[in-house]
């Protein structure tokens, strides 16, 4: 009984830790995709940066990193300003139709990891 | 920003406060750190709390351990309110109709329920009860309760992002 409650005890802290940051659970990684196209809006916020590029089928929404890993892997602002192209590959969402989670972003010839 | 999220909601998530978060580059992630550090401190004082009314350290009295260690929880249950409120505000309408973010408030309010029905027997039990002296069969269920309450509010808490 002592040990089942001494790992009962410890099961709120464990369950707290095991999970990283937000996930790539909603996006569907067996169906990589690359959006190409002019940024139309940005909002370089938290949780995450979002731009919308009007892609030749579509204008999709495209999920990228938080801010302070935008700018710690080199894509402040100006980088993904509107009106650049870019070229992001990465992952449609499961949930919304014409939203994607980029795994790296290519503006001005300069390709970004953001996850 | 969910339109089908209630009126109030949205107008938290696009007020002025709400994009002071967003636009902040710190301000997100140190709510986010905060959230899961006052997590420890609440999860500790859950913890050493209900092990005890459950049984385990008997040697020591039960309010030697219960009293402190429920004042540890109520602290960290403070901050992690404030900071949750933080958290939530940046993103209020998509948050608030999230499946496993609406679990997770009612299991916190029923967890806030649980606490405030056992508190006035269980203090009366705390100031006669000594060691060793096994506690009432409905302490130890609330303590059960408790324990297993707080664990799926905190595994809701981290799916959030996964549904």
């Amino acid at each position: 009984m002592r040990k089942i409650l001494g790992v009962l005890a410890l099961l709120p802290i464990a369950s707290a830790g095991v999970l990283a940051h937000h996930g790539w659970g909603s996006y569907d990684a067996s169906k990589p995709i690359t959006v190409v196209g002019p940024i139309q809006t940005l909002k370089y916020e938290n949780p995450h940066a979002l731009i919308t590029v009007k892609a030749p089928d579509k204008v999709w929404t495209v999920t990228l990193a938080p801010v302070s890993r935008m700018q710690s892997r080199g894509a402040p602002a100006e980088l993904v300003a509107v009106g650049k192209t870019v070229s992001a590959y990465g992952y449609p969402s499961t949930v919304e139709t014409d939203e994607m989670r980029a795994e790296r972003i290519t503006v001005d010839g300069k390709t970004v990891e953001l996850r | 920003m969910l339109a089908e999220a209630p009126q109030v909601l949205i107008a938290l998530e696009q007020s002025a406060l709400g994009a002071a978060i967003r636009q902040s580059t710190w301000a997100y992630p140190a709510a986010n750190v905060g959230h899961i550090v006052a997590l420890t401190l609440f999860a500790g004082g859950v913890a050493a709390m209900d092990a005890r009314l459950l049984g385990a350290f008997a040697a020591t009295p039960p309010a030697a351990i219960v009293r402190p260690a429920r004042r540890l929880a109520m602290l960290g249950l403070l901050l992690m309110a404030m900071t949750g409120s933080v958290l939530f505000t940046a993103e209020a309408s998509h948050v608030a109709m999230n499946p496993v973010f609406q679990i997770k408030a009612a299991l916190i309010a029923l967890g806030v329920l649980n606490a405030l029905l056992v508190a006035r027997p269980l203090d009366a039990v705390l100031d006669q009860a000594a060691a060793f002296e096994p506690l009432p069969a409905r302490i130890r269920l609330a303590a059960l309760a408790s324990l297993l309450i707080w664990t799926s509010v905190a595994a809701c808490g981290r799916l959030i992002a996964y549904f």
